[in-house]
């Protein structure tokens, strides 16, 4: 397994309750493993106790084993070892620059140039990551003159590009327009295929076409997981309001759970009423 | 009027960026080695002459701005005052020159040629990231200094009145800033961290500017060109 | 030491990108960002004021020394390379003598009181004077930035001599504008959210809360 919580509990500092109760789960490389919940739960809380940042940087104290391509990310030893292994993407576009290039291309090859990657070999990954995350007709212009939606794509393209084994993306795609976001959603899988995914989104409707597999928090603990279909269906996610849309509209309209969560489950179950 | 790289194919632009940093340093130095008020004088139509060539007339702008009330002060305080005016001519000559070579220098060196030139020579990683990132995080917070103050004022904040109710106002504008720069270091942090900064790795440099002999030979050629003015100024 | 956490890595190789922890090369910046933007604010209040080492301070109380000392010099060379005047460079000690006063000043808890705060400002004032006066005065003949040197024209207009009319200037501006950088940062450090409070062990010094 590549990321393994063990009855992991983390507390921020200065404050007095837990923000993630005893929470348990793992996810595996070739999957997209969907964290969903609504504003507070732990969601994003759990990507930074995952990428180690809670607390080797912000501080707070954690119980329980986190493991990450089996080390502890939160100790510097575990971190250093993780280098270039583990790519983090947060939502805000603007503070994950890195504040150092002057175009989009050497954005792009900043993570793999610090990695020390051979020079060819960086403009290889650096053109073929434009490409997957389409900001190839923006490669000479300067990062400070995007929109956040080209950022975040530039964002994930310098992650793509250091090819990691874990990717930890933390709503991914509030900055973008709703083709944008397809795109990226379209990309998971590819990614998929060499790392293990860790998403968090509130765009459930979207995560449901690409996850393997999900997990719901509330209030930083594990209330249900499993298939995104039944998840994402089931009475007590959509009742809250985090799920799918189209189990939405059924519940909505007096139906009972779990309920369908795409258009396809939608009509045949319409035809077998 | 604009301060900073002017795109350009002359000389300077394609020389190696330590080579236009020599020229315009040597420019400055020399204004303030030779014997006022001609000496200065020289090397201000020296670093105009080398503006021109360089394609950078532009930058001529800028330093009449800038250098400016410099003439002004010093012919009221030297030249009226104290008549002296030749004094005044000499410094502003000076200080003319020192802006003009400087104001070239940026408009030719790319800040991010210059940053892989450093790095191609072989100082260190932070040295060079925080250069970059400092230039980098200008435009960023003048804008963000213009939108509160602009949003400010229409919320009726007054930049006017007694000066207790000004410092009071501006301490009101500073506040919210500094904490929500402070707020993003973490996630900067972080950001940086995930792309490989802090791993101990040796950073591959990705465009080194091509140092030429000619790019080598001009530096010693300007050296030669300081040692002799010290020579000649102090004998 | 505030700064054991933001230094890490001691080795020297070449080009490697671990002799400074990732979070202060956040952190410099930003201070930097600050620096520059309180001074656009000090300038639109047509005071005597800059408040451009605000920043600074700021990371002298938070990170220590070397940080400080670090974000005095870029700030200086960025000013320089923002307003193209060159001669900005010159005043370059005064940005590192106000960054090792303020680590001393917050090592010693002087940001514990409003009035530890204006006693602080007020002597990091006079010094600064006397370290910029002799600049401006041998390396630029008076003339340094618009406001302080309409006073010193006037001051040698009146008759007093060139030296001391430098001085005056130069004095009465820092005294005021170094009084409000310090009482400032003590605004700034009461405000600060303990989640980042927490973060930096030199805010707790600087405002005397433990020793």
């Amino acid at each position: 397994m590549t990321i393994v919580f063990d009855r992991v509990s983390f507390t921020y500092p200065g404050s007095r309750e837990p923000s993630l109760h005893g929470l348990s789960f793992h996810a595996a490389r070739g999957q997209v493993t969907l964290l969903t919940g609504l504003l507070g739960a732990g969601c994003s809380t759990t990507v930074l106790v995952a990428a180690g940042v809670a607390p080797r940087l912000l501080g707070g104290s954690v119980e329980g084993d986190v493991t990450v391509l089996e080390r502890n990310p939160g100790t510097a030893e575990g971190w250093r070892d993780l280098a270039g292994r583990v790519a983090v993407l947060l939502p805000t576009p603007w503070t994950q620059l890195s504040g150092m290039t002057f175009t989009v291309a050497d954005e792009v090859a900043f993570g793999p140039a610090n990695l020390g990657w051979d020079r060819e070999e960086i403009l290889d990954v650096a053109a073929v990551a434009m490409d997957q995350l389409s900001v190839t007709h923006l490669a000479q212009r300067d990062p400070a003159t995007l929109s956040g939606g080209e950022l975040q794509r530039v964002i994930l393209a310098g992650l793509v590009a250091m090819r990691p084994d874990v990717y930890l993306l933390d709503e991914p795609t509030v900055e973008l327009d709703p083709e944008a976001a397809d795109a990226v959603y379209a990309l998971l899988p590819t990614l998929a295929k060499t790392a293990a995914v860790l998403l968090t989104t509130t765009d459930s409707d979207r995560a449901v076409e690409v996850a393997d597999s999900a997990l719901y928090l509330e209030s930083g603990q594990l209330v249900s997981a499993g298939s995104p279909c039944d998840v994402l269906g089931s009475e007590r996610v959509v009742a809250a309001g985090a799920g799918v849309s189209v189990a939405t509209l059924f519940r909505d309209a007096g139906a009972r759970g779990p309920y369908p969560v795409d258009v396809a489950a939608a009509a045949s179950r319409w035809m077998t009423a | 009027m604009t301060v900073g790289y002017l795109p350009g194919a002359g000389f300077l632009h394609r020389a190696h960026p330590f080579t236009a940093m020599a020229i315009g340093g040597g420019v400055a130095v020399l204004a303030f080695l030779l014997a006022p008020p001609a000496g200065p004088l020289a090397v201000l139509a020296l670093g105009v002459a080398l503006a021109m060539a360089a394609g950078v007339w532009r930058v001529l702008i800028p330093a009449a701005v800038i250098s400016g009330p410099f003439w002004v002060f010093l012919f009221a305080i030297h030249g009226l005052f104290r008549e002296a005016p030749l004094t005044a001519l000499g410094l502003s000559a000076r200080m003319t020159a020192s802006i003009v070579a400087f104001l070239l220098v940026i408009a030719v060196v790319h800040p991010g040629r210059l940053v892989e030139a450093l790095l191609a020579r072989g100082v260190p990683f932070a040295a060079a990231y925080l250069l970059a990132a400092a230039i980098q995080i200008v435009p960023r917070f003048q804008n963000r200094a213009r939108a509160i103050l602009d949003a400010q004022r229409c919320r009726g904040l007054r930049l006017r009145g007694s000066p207790l109710r000004r410092v009071r106002a501006v301490v009101a504008l500073a506040i919210p800033l500094v904490l929500s720069a402070l707020a993003e270091v973490d996630e900067h942090a972080l950001a940086l961290e995930t792309r490989g900064v802090g791993t101990g790795k040796r950073r591959t440099i990705l465009h080194p500017p091509v140092d030429t002999p000619l790019d080598r030979a001009i530096r010693w050629a300007v050296l030669g060109v300081l040692a002799v003015a010290v020579l000649v100024t102090y004998p | 030491m505030g700064s054991s956490i933001l230094f890490e890595g001691t080795t020297s190789k070449r080009n490697r990108t671990d002799h400074v922890s990732p979070r202060l090369l956040a952190l410099i910046p930003l201070a930097i960002g600050i620096n520059l933007a309180l001074g656009q604010f000090a300038a639109a209040t047509a005071l005597p004021l800059f408040l451009d080492t605000v920043g600074t301070v700021l990371v002298a109380v938070l990170a220590g020394l070397a940080p400080a000392l670090l974000t005095g010099l870029i700030s200086q060379v960025v000013f320089t390379l923002v307003t193209g005047n060159v001669t900005w460079l010159a005043f370059l000690p005064v940005q590192l003598f106000i960054a090792a006063y303020a680590a001393l000043a917050a090592d010693r808890a002087g940001f514990a009181s409003v009035r530890r705060a204006v006693v602080g400002g007020l002597g990091l004032g006079a010094l600064a004077a006397t370290i910029a006066a002799p600049i401006a005065y041998f390396a630029f003949g008076g003339v340094t930035s618009g406001g302080v040197t309409v006073v010193t024209a006037a001051l040698t207009g009146l008759g007093v001599p060139l030296h001391w009319a430098v001085f005056a200037s130069s004095l009465s501006n820092d005294l005021l504008d170094k009084t409000i950088t310090f009482l400032l940062v003590r605004t700034i450090l009461v405000t600060l959210p303990r989640r980042v409070a927490s973060r930096f062990p030199g805010v707790s010094r600087a405002l005397g809360l433990h020793r």
